[in-house]
């Protein structure tokens, strides 16, 4: 893998390599360029949760022509680059990637949930059907049980490697004024639920970001379930136009009637 | 082009959670939770997220003031502290050493904080130590 990476550098294949490094303990994401060449030597994959894409995106905002290496460690890093190839954010052509697989984005191994939060709220390693199974009103209670624990933070919206609109509706100042209060809980959370309709690709990294553990992952699994069954579209799966990508000459996804 | 990421600590509260600063070109762009540090875990709250801003802030405060003539004026650190200084020993000189309190700081290091209680008892003379998160 150092060496493909090295060879590329040094080709100009890439002009800039994002994988990681290991520095003080810590893999943590890391620029290789061919000034730095030896530094190549220290890449690695290891256990890393970070979104490259992202970082990449904002590489491309400075240099658009810049072509750029990226590690995919993980299943949903190529997912996430579909979905920034979809909606315009990244150029294919100026991407290589490199895959070395170590970790899958799925949950490894399903988490004990705490007692009161079996209780009272919603597990993490529970799918869309666990919750079906709940009535109306238990549903409702639960998450917002779990809702009412968000410390606003939005931490979930900043690590989110699909999220890039270039003006946030969090931070319009005509819907959310400076100084006043932030939405009222769960309006936050609903409105990006929907925001993430053929968007999100399942990489868990906002639920792993969340300090108030709400199972954000749970959620826009639902969504996506739904965007699946009325478009026929899974998100991330390929690099074409998205049924929510309205720009452009043709609607490649026609919406088919939900079966009740 | 320069890109990279720089290793840091949050400097908000005590907590101390690790951070990852992305700096493009020298200027600090973004912040990042640092995944595998052991305080945080790779979660921030809302203003660990948003550290670049106010580092980048036109707002910020680089330089000490000094109010004179009822209005702050820009000065250097040599003459702050002067101006600091001269006014504690008039303060002790007129109403004694107990009149002045330190109010050390969850923000800063153990090793700041016990110089902090060091300069209180021993240059001032006043027990009057106190610390922000004993509330």
């Amino acid at each position: 893998m150092q060496a493909q990476v090295e060879q590329w550098l040094k080709e100009g294949k890439v002009d800039i390599f994002i994988g990681y490094k290991n520095i003080d303990g810590h893999v943590l994401p890391h620029f290789f360029t061919k000034e730095n060449i030896d530094e190549v030597k220290d890449l690695v994959v290891g256990q890393a949760h970070y979104s490259l894409e992202k970082v990449a995106t904002k590489v491309a905002v400075d240099h658009p022509d810049m072509k750029i290496g990226i590690l995919l460690a993980r299943d949903c890093n190529q997912r996430a680059l579909h979905v920034l190839y979809v909606w315009n954010q990244l150029n294919p052509n100026h991407i290589q990637t490199m895959e070395a697989f170590e970790a899958s984005s799925d949950l490894e191994q399903p988490e004990v949930t705490a007692p009161y939060k079996q209780k009272m709220g919603l597990g993490k390693s529970m799918l869309p059907k666990d919750v079906e199974a709940f009535d109306q009103a238990e549903r409702f209670s639960r998450w917002m049980y779990e809702f009412s624990k968000c410390i606003k933070c939005y931490g979930c919206r900043n690590i989110c490697p699909v999220c890039f609109c270039k003006e946030c509706s969090l931070e319009h100042k005509d819907l959310v004024r400076a100084g006043n209060l932030p939405p009222e809980i769960p309006i936050f959370h609903l409105v990006r639920a929907v925001h993430m309709a053929g968007r999100c690709i399942d990489c868990g990294l906002c639920e792993e970001a969340c300090p108030a553990d709400i199972p954000l992952r749970l959620l826009y699994r639902k969504v996506d379930e739904i965007v699946q069954d009325v478009f026929d579209y899974k998100t991330g799966t390929n690099p074409d136009q998205s049924p929510f990508s309205v720009l452009g000459e043709k609607v490649v996804l026609e919406p088919t009637p939900i079966n009740e | 082009m320069d890109y990279k990421f720089v290793p840091s600590v949050c400097p908000y509260c005590g907590t101390g959670c690790g951070v990852l600063f992305e700096v493009i070109d020298g200027k600090l762009v973004g912040t990042l939770p640092n995944k595998t540090h052991p305080v945080n875990e790779g979660k921030l709250c809302i203003k660990g997220w948003n550290m670049h801003e106010y580092i980048n802030s036109f707002m910020r405060l680089k330089q000490p003031l000094v109010k004179a003539f009822g209005r702050f004026m820009k000065t250097e650190w040599d003459e702050a502290i002067r101006i600091t200084a001269d006014r504690f020993k008039e303060i002790i000189e007129k109403h004694g050493p107990d009149s002045i309190g330190v109010l050390v700081s969850a923000k800063i290091t153990n090793e700041e904080n016990y110089l902090a209680q060091k300069f209180a008892r021993a240059v001032i003379g006043t027990n009057n130590v106190d610390h922000c998160a004993r509330l």
